[in-house]
């Protein structure tokens, strides 16, 4: 059992839950975020002034799968999420020690 | 004393000064029934009707068309002090979404308070002040009962008939109508002071400043130009044309408003982070540039009352023209701080874009009933470069912290109002035999033929209002700072004046973001070592 975690545009947000529809994910998990990358946000002028937007609005997503999917599932999510351009954001793999569904207490595979 | 007994012995002072000039007389109509009558018809320019014993019927006729006419200019009047105060809503919306979300509440806070305390003094002591003595208004059929002005002539300086509305026999329909408009008028001034000295006042200094604004400062330099005073009569006295012209407020509102809260921010200082160890000044972006747009529309909207209201009567088809040139002015403001600001900084800045809008209303209040639709445009766009310096010589140059622009939109652009008149007053209002301040001609600029005259008053009055209104309030703000807090502690300020004046917040389900705290200096538990915003563009995601 893996999670995958993945940081991405907002506006991407709908194709990637397309995409992992289409493939019977059924949980995911989204936060809003703010953060940057190697670019270290950019600056803008306000009233004159400049100033730095140093954390820009991500979407971060988590997906908990079997391990047998993981691949599938991961790559899924980068090729809906890409855009080519600077800021496409992270994509990463952890394991999961358990995994349980709180209504009823299954655990493991059971409880995805 | 403690301070339930203190509330009390305030309260029955006040009860003693309400009687002491509650005395009635016949001369007043508090009634209304006697207001507007034959004599009031607009037919006879105010000349009394004679009538023979004859025409017994006719007299009732003409009485009657005569009411009927200073109906009309209560209605016009009342309603459009009705639109004066909406610009309240305006000023609140503006000034909090140009701010941070720490401090939103004592944004709204100070509006709503600045309005019912200003009110309560303006009604004790500085409607009589400015208008004792304003002599009868022909619009509104009499406010006979403000006859008394100290110095005589051309001379005067105060009023002091009108106290608690009531001294002088003030308990008149008339005055009371005119007691309405004025008093949004006055408290325009007062909003206009919360956005320079935003988001580091204590609101005890705050409090003090209201009540000096509206009981002293304002109906003074106000009494000077609308209630009969010395810079209203330099026309009669001086031969300066009409006398200092203000239509409707660039200088004694606008310019007023701003010259205090210029005096203000400089003894306050910058709120802290604001500026660089190097001068350079920090962006605190406003939390809400959805109410900025919202507020400025809302006072464009006022702005409908605010100058067109000014004729004190809708019998004046002249508002058509007041309003045409208010609208025009507010758009070539508004277009050209879109335009400087995309063409100097690379994208239309929304904020800026509003106080342009603002700016051409200020600067257009004071010249729009004399001017041609040509000429409010070319004011207003005057007026949006005359902003958007504005604001980079404070920042900038001057160093002087101004939140929300204030002393730009309302000082600068108010100034620029007050002397576009002596430029391009176009001599077709009012008409000769009507008269202006005395003198009967049409009020007559430069550009059309009026000679240096009214330019010449013009400029003594904004040198006059600038003395007055800022000198006045650094004075008395200078000693106030050695008794009473007039700024918030550097943890307030930090935390956010919501929690620590009100320890209520405006937000308080949701979490405010890290850069709310952007700029604090080490010395006040801030990043020790700033990083400059980075020269890097990238795509916006």
């Amino acid at each position: 059992m893996k999670i995958v975690i993945a940081i991405i545009k907002p506006f991407k947000l709908e194709p990637v839950t397309d995409a992992l529809r289409a493939l019977d994910v059924s949980g995911i998990t989204l936060s809003e975020v703010r953060g940057h990358g190697r670019q270290r946000g950019h600056t803008e002028v306000y009233r004159g002034a400049e100033y730095e937007v140093a954390y820009l609005p991500k979407v971060r997503l988590e997906v908990v799968v079997d391990d047998a999917d993981v691949e599938k599932v991961a790559n899924t999510i980068m090729d809906a999420a890409r855009t080519g351009k600077i800021g496409d954001g992270k994509l990463w793999i952890q394991p999961i020690e358990t995994l349980m569904r709180i209504r009823t207490g299954e655990a493991g595979r059971d409880a995805l | 004393m403690n301070t339930f007994q203190k509330v009390i012995a305030m309260t029955v002072v006040t009860l003693i000064a309400l009687f002491a000039v509650a005395h009635f007389s016949h001369h007043a109509d508090p009634s209304g029934a006697k207001t507007g009558v034959a004599a009031d018809n607009p037919v006879n320019n105010g000349a009394p009707v004679k009538v023979a014993p004859s025409q017994v019927g006719l007299n009732k006729l003409a009485n009657a068309t005569g009411h009927l006419a200073i109906s009309i200019n209560f209605v016009w009047l009342l309603i459009t002090g009705f639109l004066v105060l909406f610009m309240q809503v305006g000023f609140a919306f503006l000034v909090t979404g140009l701010t941070r979300a720490k401090n939103a509440g004592h944004m709204m806070m100070m509006n709503l308070s600045s309005f019912v305390i200003a009110l309560l003094v303006y009604y004790a002591v500085g409607f009589a002040f400015q208008f004792g003595g304003v002599a009868p208004i022909a619009n509104l059929g009499g406010t006979s009962p403000l006859d008394a002005i100290f110095g005589h002539g051309s001379s005067g300086v105060i009023g002091f008939h009108g106290f608690f509305l009531q001294s002088g026999n003030s308990y008149d329909v008339g005055v009371l109508a005119f007691f309405l408009f004025q008093v949004v008028f006055m408290e325009t001034a007062g909003y206009i002071i919360i956005g320079a000295i935003a988001e580091r006042v204590s609101f005890a200094a705050f409090i003090i400043a209201e009540i000096v604004l509206a009981g002293l400062i304002y109906p003074v330099y106000g009494m000077w130009m609308w209630g009969g005073g010395w810079l209203s009569q330099l026309g009669t006295s001086l031969n300066l044309g009409n006398g200092a012209v203000d239509f409707a407020g660039s200088g004694v509102v606008h310019a007023t408003g701003g010259w205090i809260a210029l005096a203000l921010a400089m003894i306050l200082g910058p709120r802290i982070g604001k500026f660089r160890k190097d001068g350079k000044p920090n962006a605190f972006p406003g939390h809400n540039l959805g109410y900025v747009v919202i507020g400025t529309l809302v006072l464009t909207f006022g702005w409908m009352g605010f100058n067109p209201g000014s004729t004190f009567g809708a019998t004046d088809l002249r508002i058509s023209v007041v309003a045409v040139n208010t609208l025009l002015a507010a758009a070539a403001g508004a277009v050209v701080a879109m335009a400087w600001t995309n063409a100097k900084w690379g994208k239309p800045d929304i904020s800026m874009t509003c106080n342009g809008m603002l700016a051409g209303l200020v600067a257009i209040t004071a010249p729009c009933a004399f001017v041609a639709p040509y000429a409010a445009v070319i004011i207003g766009i005057v007026a949006g470069f005359v902003v958007v310096y504005g604001v980079q010589f404070l920042d900038n140059r001057a160093k002087i912290d101004d939140p929300c622009g204030a002393i730009s939109v309302h000082g600068f652009c108010g100034l620029w109002g007050v002397l576009s008149v002596g430029l391009f007053a176009d001599g077709t209002y009012p008409a000769p035999a009507v008269g202006w301040n005395g003198v009967n001609q049409s009020v007559t600029g430069l550009f059309h033929g009026g000679g240096l005259g009214q330019l010449g008053a013009q400029i003594i009055d904004v040198g006059a209002g600038f003395v007055w209104a800022f000198g006045v309030t650094y004075v008395i703000f200078t000693v106030v700072k050695r008794f009473v807090k007039i700024r918030v502690s550097p943890e307030v300020e930090i935390a956010g004046t919501d929690e620590g004046e009100f320890g209520q917040v405006c937000y308080p389900d949701f979490v405010l973001r890290a850069e709310t705290h952007a700029g604090v200096p080490a010395e006040f538990g801030g990043d020790p070592d700033p990083v400059e915003p980075s020269t890097v563009t990238s795509d916006r995601t």
